[in-house]
């Protein structure tokens, strides 16, 4: 691309609406989407705003009283489960003055109490007394003063949910194809996942879609990014096999931009060689999933996935027949910069044991120390401090891959959504971004 | 994850003469850590060390802060996290290597009943890498147990916590 192309480019993607951000046509995409508070402000009205967004695990608030400080959009909210059992999604802060009521980032309370001048709220978020009320008009009602509740709350096999806006389409219908792949790794036993421990939080300075992205589908950066750890044990003992995988793998994209990059062994290898899931679980699937579902999972080495906008999973080996499923929220916190909230998960009905092993093994890959993470989060950052100048914004990001495969999917696919192959090509990235341009950029 | 045990250890029967052998051996082993000599650094660990770092969770009400480990290592791990921060070809978060800068301070120690020394210490690490060049703090707690090997200190047990909540720069590659 020379400068005049360039400065074209530049013409059409300073566009005040945002049109232009993603050229479908060039399978290019400006860079100020990824380190614009500006950007980051549209996306918070016209994406945090309106779509479901994750909030928790349901294993993580067990019992009444039980609550996890999150953040849906730019607000935090308490998600708490009440007297009745059910899950309510809160703002975090007072009616009254504004204060933050629940200031950890986990635990139990009786009711809401505020600890600036005390309002006190049931564990549904209904203002059970300010300690004034007496001196309050005679025609205050009390009822209308609860704590602000999420407009819509919604669950999805132990994945919860919220949504600022009441006229939202229900969880199910936002999700929709996508579920089918949700079911595979999150609801593939009577007891369904267990968060194994809190998330571990960090901090990175990079553009939320960075991660979005990095999880829909990029095979491309695995080899380079992550040589250590895929060339040094125990990770590359967990890996055998891997290597010839390839031309049964694929990625899919559903409607609504939710997507997913499967890569499996290679076809022929000996069952037990290159046992993938826990043999003890095996029935469990079974009992619990299709026939096309288990044949999803079968010699499934590693799946990647991002229900749009922020949530994102892995499912990967990390011993011979045991598998880490880790979920991953992408929190902005302005244009360049985020927060990453890492859980691991294994089946409720899965020995302590393995729960222990996987757990230890999950983190060490991608947690806060992740040998993953570590390489991730160093090359994310120097994403945005190279591109956030004014040379480098003249030139987009380069999404090309996807272009030769984009109108040729697969053809006899037989499961939801759009297959494309081989894996390591952009398509599934490609359509999130065209996804949340439409989104963005859309009138009104 | 179950916490260590929230007893502080005071210096009250170890002679000055451990006291200062302890000090010296930790301030040796921070100087390898700075100066990047980690295959030194390993030899001062015991094969069958546990080496665990961990942040907190802070909870709300009566159930205290969860000790929540980020790294949790055994030799084998620990050589393998190693290998692949000091081999530039295979990291990319230390290549170029960070410039780190460890203050080892507050020390105790109390002896065993087997044959070491139970010591704790708070550690600062400052920290400066090309993608972070103003640099950053991580400060934490350290609980060691030391014993004597051929006559010379090792690390058998290293339970360090940071006193973070949230990793505030990006994923951790450092070694505590």
């Amino acid at each position: 691309m020379t400068w005049s192309e360039a400065e074209k480019m530049r013409t059409r993607t300073s566009s005040r609406r945002g049109r232009g951000w993603v050229d479908t046509a060039r399978g290019l995409v400006s860079r100020e989407v990824f380190v614009s508070d500006e950007v980051y402000r549209l996306e918070l009205e016209r994406i945090f705003a309106r779509t479901w967004v994750f909030l928790a695990h349901d294993s993580e608030i067990p019992e009444p009283g039980d609550y996890v400080a999150r953040v849906l959009g730019d607000a935090p909210v308490i998600v708490l489960r009440d007297d009745g059992g059910a899950v309510r999604a809160l703002l975090n802060s007072c009616r009254h003055r504004g204060a933050k009521i629940c200031r950890a980032a986990a635990g139990k309370v009786r009711k809401l109490v505020c600890p600036y001048h005390g309002w006190t709220y049931e564990r549904d978020g209904r203002l059970s007394t300010t300690g004034f009320d007496r001196h309050f008009p005679k025609d205050t009602d009390f009822s209308r003063m609860g704590l602000v509740r999420v407009a819509r709350l919604g669950s999805y096999k132990g994945l919860i949910f919220g949504c600022w806006d009441a006229s939202a389409p229900d969880l199910e219908d936002y999700i929709g194809d996508f579920r089918w792949y949700l079911d595979a790794f999150f609801a593939r036993s009577p007891g369904g996942m267990q968060a194994l421990a809190p998330p571990h939080r960090w901090r990175v300075k990079a553009n939320w879609k960075i991660g979005a992205l990095n999880f829909i589908g990029d095979s491309q950066h695995i080899p380079t990014t992550h040589t250590g750890p895929l060339t040094l044990d125990p990770v590359r003992l967990a890996r055998t096999g891997v290597i010839k995988a390839a031309e049964n793998s694929f990625q899919v994209i559903t409607r609504e931009g939710h997507g997913c990059t499967l890569t499996y062994l290679a076809p022929g290898l000996a069952d037990e060689a290159y046992q993938t899931h826990c043999r003890e679980l095996e029935p469990y699937y079974v009992q619990t999933l299709d026939a096309d579902r288990r044949a999803l999972l079968h010699h499934l080495r590693v799946a990647v996935g991002t229900v749009f906008p922020n949530l994102s999973f892995i499912e990967t080996q990390v011993a011979p027949a045991e598998k880490a499923v880790i979920i991953r929220l992408w929190q902005p916190l302005g244009g360049t910069e985020m927060e990453v909230l890492s859980w691991v998960l294994a089946e409720r009905e899965a020995s302590e044991h393995y729960k222990e092993s996987v757990l230890a093994k999950g983190f060490r890959n991608f947690g806060a120390a992740g040998v993953f993470e570590q390489d991730d989060m160093e090359i994310w950052a120097s994403v945005t401090s190279s591109s956030a100048n004014r040379v480098a914004l003249q030139f987009p990001y380069s999404f090309q891959t996807s272009l030769p495969y984009a109108d040729k999917p697969v053809a006899d696919y037989k499961w939801p959504g759009r297959a494309f192959q081989p894996p390591e090509i952009e398509v599934v990235q490609f359509e999130f971004m065209r996804h949340w341009d439409r989104l963005v950029s859309a009138n009104g | 994850m179950a916490g260590a045990s929230s007893r502080r250890t005071v210096s009250e029967n170890v002679s000055d003469a451990e006291y200062i052998e302890i000090q010296r051996f930790l301030h040796h082993e921070a100087a390898l850590l700075d100066r990047r000599q980690f295959g030194e650094w390993l030899r001062v660990l015991t094969e069958d060390v546990r080496y665990r770092v961990a942040v907190y969770v802070m909870r709300d009400g009566t159930l205290g802060n969860v000790d929540h480990a980020i790294i949790d290592e055994d030799i084998v791990g620990l050589r393998s996290r190693v290998e692949q921060v000091s081999n530039p070809r295979l990291t990319r978060a230390e290549n170029p290597a960070p410039l780190t800068r460890r203050f080892i301070s507050n020390v105790q120690a109390a002896r065993l009943d087997t044959h070491g020394y139970a010591v704790e210490s708070n550690v600062l690490i400052y920290r400066t890498k090309t993608a972070v060049p103003q640099g950053g703090v991580y400060v934490g707690e350290r609980r060691d147990v030391l014993v004597r090997l051929d006559g010379t200190l090792r690390i058998a047990r290293r339970d360090v916590r940071l006193d973070h909540e949230i990793v505030f720069d990006g994923a951790i590659s450092a070694i505590f």
